[in-house]
């Protein structure tokens, strides 16, 4: 029991390496993303209100201010802040709509850079200190874009083919024996209305988990290596520094390179959701 | 109708998601069918391989029919 208290003491303060508590590491585990709620209203399958909801709307006022400060007195000859709009809306025309519906994606460009920017600020929300826990790392965020991305994509079809023409463009793959239709028609209907509007959100959801695991992981270790207090004496307390300083490093390179996987992953939302709709505005193949 | 993708990569570039989701839904819904199957008739493995192949083949040909042939 002695040997107990003494763990729970260690961890207390602080579970380091080289301790003689006999205390171990602690990964961080899949708790990080279900933050206590600060109010629970004990529906069933409801988390209460918590910290995502929290972060979420700093990532909405954040995109909120991006757009007035960028475009409150827009010019002829755009300002500092209006150029960065520009090029963003420029970026995405050119690269997004453009390449994956055609001249008229425009029509759908103010959506896709809405959701490039709601998505990328909720993305952000993963590295501001304080906050440090991406919005998208919760399914349910990825979860509704992607359906209303979907939703989108069977009105469209419908409205531009008709219910019919839009089921039957993406039910009957064209050119197919119709002896072969019966083993195909059910693989279409699976692949399409199921699993791609779910890898669509599990994309942007698994890759934010993934990376926010991982960060967190970096800055335990770090912490539990760090220890030159060390009983086992002043070289083991060396060696942890220079343990910790590896995770150190480690942690800096992992979150420049998260940051770049999150503006990465923003783009191919984004993306993915123009290649659906530009397929179902084009009815069948 | 759209000026920038005709010439791309053929008639419909595709995109390694509609790839992939095809593999996935053909080994799912024809192993998913070999294995109700098997339980309903009382095997424990004989559909479930020929559902998988055949939805395998299945998912292939349709990615061959879509982005390749035509």
């Amino acid at each position: 029991m002695g040997a107990d208290v003494s763990v729970v003491a260690a961890s207390e303060e602080g579970c380091h390496i080289f301790n003689d508590f006999g205390c171990g590491f602690e990964p961080p585990g899949v708790s990080l993303f279900f933050p206590t709620p600060w109010l629970d209203f004990g529906l069933p399958g409801t988390s209460g209100l918590n910290k995502y909801y929290l972060v979420a709307v700093v990532a909405l006022l954040v995109a909120a201010a991006f757009w007035y400060f960028t475009t409150r007195n827009a010019k002829v000859v755009p300002g500092r802040g209006q150029s960065v709009a520009e090029l963003l809306v420029g970026f995405l025309r050119d690269q997004v709509t453009r390449t994956a519906i055609g001249k008229e994606g425009d029509r759908y460009l103010p959506l896709m850079v809405t959701l490039f920017i709601f998505i990328f600020s909720m993305n952000i929300m993963g590295l501001i200190p304080g906050l440090q826990l991406p919005v998208t790392s919760n399914l349910a965020f990825p979860a509704v874009l992607a359906i209303i991305v979907f939703l989108l994509w069977n009105v469209i079809g419908i409205r531009h083919h008709g219910f019919g023409g839009h089921f039957k463009a993406r039910l009957v793959p064209s050119g197919v024996p119709g002896w072969i239709l019966p083993v195909v028609v059910p693989i279409e209907a699976l692949s399409n209305f199921i699993i791609r509007p779910a890898t669509h959100m599990i994309r942007l959801f698994a890759t934010m988990f993934a990376g926010h695991l991982l960060l967190a992981l970096f800055a335990a270790a770090g912490f539990y290596m760090f220890n030159p207090t060390s009983p086992m004496g002043p070289l083991f307390g060396a060696i942890s520094v220079g343990y910790s300083g590896i995770a150190l490093v480690g942690f800096l390179v992992f979150t420049a390179f998260e940051l770049f996987i999150m503006a990465v992953q923003a783009y191919v939302f984004v993306l993915l959701s123009s290649i659906y709709i530009g397929e179902a505005l084009e009815g069948a193949h | 109708m759209n000026e920038n993708r005709e010439g791309d990569d053929g008639p419909s570039a595709p995109n390694g998601t509609t790839l992939v989701s095809y593999l996935l839904g053909g080994l799912a819904f024809w192993g998913g069918v070999g294995w109700v199957a098997d339980w309903a008739l009382g095997f424990s493995a004989l559909f479930l391989p020929i559902g998988m192949v055949i939805g395998l083949v299945g998912g292939i040909y349709l990615i061959y029919a879509q982005h390749v042939r035509s």
